[in-house]
């Protein structure tokens, strides 16, 4: 097979269809990068999760020596905590419980503030601060009152924080930024299909005295159609290198530079989860255009 | 070479068929004319060998394959063993003669230096050596169609069919290229032109197969264009 007529001809028809083809980029590269923040930010909801637990959980603080509230009188103790535990599991509204220890307690704060503050002569506190805790996860996020009035009261506990009054306007608008990410990105994908089908529909007319020859003279259907295969692989490579692009400038003014600083008190997405959305976008572009080309070669190059 | 058992074409949403149970069988070597009136079938006749159609009934065989039992990936193959030229040439403008002519080997996956020795070698055949840089719009009508021809039978098929290729031409320039159609016939290729062209096919006296409203009303071995019994 000559390929050098093949790549001429490409160029000829990236070329000859340019103000097209730039079209079918823009869009690719647009709804790519909302298809991509969305992946991104349904990661991040997922990390957020993972460190504070999930809107089921309420966490109950247990009294600890130094305790503001004046109810606790000390330490909780092991018959305190046994009888704590029996009122959670008897609990219809809970679905699972466990304790978290001081040690636990004083790891994760390491972990989200930098261990740096919490090591030499004169830390900024240590594990004997952190107060014990249970944390538990409810059967249904609406059905709470019976399990925090119930353990409200008992010996031992200095307080409850139910974690949707804090995760809730956080998950809320992470999760209102996917949808809309995405949403968007749905009609543009639509766009760049309809668009990909006109590109194709007019290069195959531009050049059906050539196409008619090559059927008549017994060309491979593969060898017709393979100009508009690559046409279609070089303009998504082109929508998703932009696409990648502008997601990097994301990641690093938008998390690393702003979020991240500004915002620490929330575990932010890296590197890792960038790879991910550009995997996800690295494998869609292609497939956008390719699956119309496959389909309309098909339809207008029959031989 | 070529046989047509009992076919029948009809096409979608047409009362009469274009073609009538039409049986045919045209040797290798033969040089056969296709006579008939506009919508008499010849048109339908020619797609059926090309495959470009599938006939209703019937079978139709291509240099020994029933074509229409072909699996279609494997029609480009058999279409290389057919040269095609029509009445408009077909040539494409922004190309050289041997570039057209270089452009039907290229598709096929023809090495460079076949190419390089075929192409000269058919334009020379065709009578138009020394003109292979020329763009087609350049040449007279009677040049572009033996650049077509050219295109058709550079890559040696064994069947050229030709479809009204005098149409578009003086009866001067008509006789030339049937003087040409003729020296490729005696290369031993099989040669199927329809023709409306009464003087032609009166003067050449090869064998002529008239259709009538898709029928076969004639085939006679050394015939002319009107009816003679």
């Amino acid at each position: 097979m000559q390929l050098r007529y093949v790549f001429s001809e490409l160029g000829q028809g990236l070329r000859r269809n340019l103000s097209m083809h730039i079209a079918v980029i823009l869009t690719l590269f647009v709804s790519l990068t909302l298809v991509g923040l969305g992946v991104l930010l349904n990661q991040q909801a997922d990390r957020a999760a993972q460190h504070w637990g999930s809107q089921l959980q309420i966490t109950v603080w247990l009294c600890k020596d130094t305790d503001d509230n004046p109810a606790c009188t000390s330490e909780v103790s092991d018959a305190q905590k046994s009888e704590i535990a029996t009122v959670v599991e008897d609990n219809p509204e809970v679905a699972d419980f466990h304790f978290e220890t001081k040690e636990e307690a004083f790891e994760k704060v390491k972990d989200l503030l930098g261990p740096e503050k919490f090591e030499g002569p004169n830390p900024a506190a240590t594990a004997a601060d952190m107060p014990q805790s249970v944390w538990i996860t409810l059967k249904n996020p609406e059905e709470y009152q019976g399990i925090t009035s119930a353990v409200v009261g008992l010996d031992g506990v200095s307080g409850i924080r139910d974690m949707r009054d804090v995760l809730k306007p956080i998950y809320g608008s992470i999760n209102a930024l996917q949808w809309a990410a995405l949403g968007t990105a749905a009609f543009l994908v639509f766009a760049a299909l309809l668009l990909v089908g006109n590109t194709i529909r007019l290069a195959a007319f531009a050049r059906r005295k050539e196409i008619g020859i090559m059927r008549l003279v017994g060309a491979s259907t593969l060898y017709i159609a393979l100009p508009f295969l690559l046409e279609a692989i070089v303009t998504a490579a082109i929508g998703v290198l932009l696409a990648g692009g502008a997601l990097a400038a994301f990641m690093y003014f938008g998390i690393e530079q702003r979020a991240a600083t500004g915002l620490s008190f929330m575990p932010w997405i890296g590197m890792p989860e960038y790879l991910v959305a550009l995997g996800s976008i690295a494998v869609l572009g292609p497939v956008l255009t390719l699956l119309p080309t496959l389909v309309l070669t098909r339809k207008y190059l029959k031989v | 070479m070529i046989r047509f058992e009992k076919v029948s074409k009809a096409y979608p949403g047409q009362a009469s068929a274009a073609l009538d149970t039409v049986s045919v069988d045209i040797d290798k070597g033969e040089f056969v004319f296709l006579v008939g009136t506009s919508g008499s079938g010849k048109s339908t006749f020619l797609r059926l060998v090309l495959r470009e159609a599938r006939p209703t009934a019937g079978r139709v065989y291509v240099a020994g394959k029933e074509i229409n039992r072909l699996a279609s990936w494997k029609v480009p193959r058999m279409r290389r063993q057919i040269g095609t030229v029509f009445q408009d040439f077909r040539l494409l403008n922004n190309k050289t003669v041997d570039e057209n002519v270089a452009f039907a080997l290229q598709v096929i996956g023809r090495s460079r230096s076949e190419i390089k020795q075929l192409v000269p070698e058919t334009l020379e055949l065709v009578g138009l050596e020394g003109k292979g840089d020329r763009m087609p719009d350049e040449l007279s009508g009677g040049e572009q169609q033996r650049v077509a021809i050219a295109r058709a039978f550079v890559n040696r098929p064994q069947i050229l069919i030709a479809d009204e290729p005098t149409g578009n031409l003086d009866p001067t320039t008509s006789v030339g290229i049937m003087k040409l159609l003729d020296r490729i016939n005696r290369t031993g290729t099989t040669v199927v032109m329809a023709s409306h062209d009464a003087g032609i096919v009166d003067q050449m006296r090869k064998r002529v197969i008239e259709l009538d409203s898709g029928r076969v009303v004639r085939d006679q071995a050394q015939g002319v264009y009107g009816f003679q019994h």
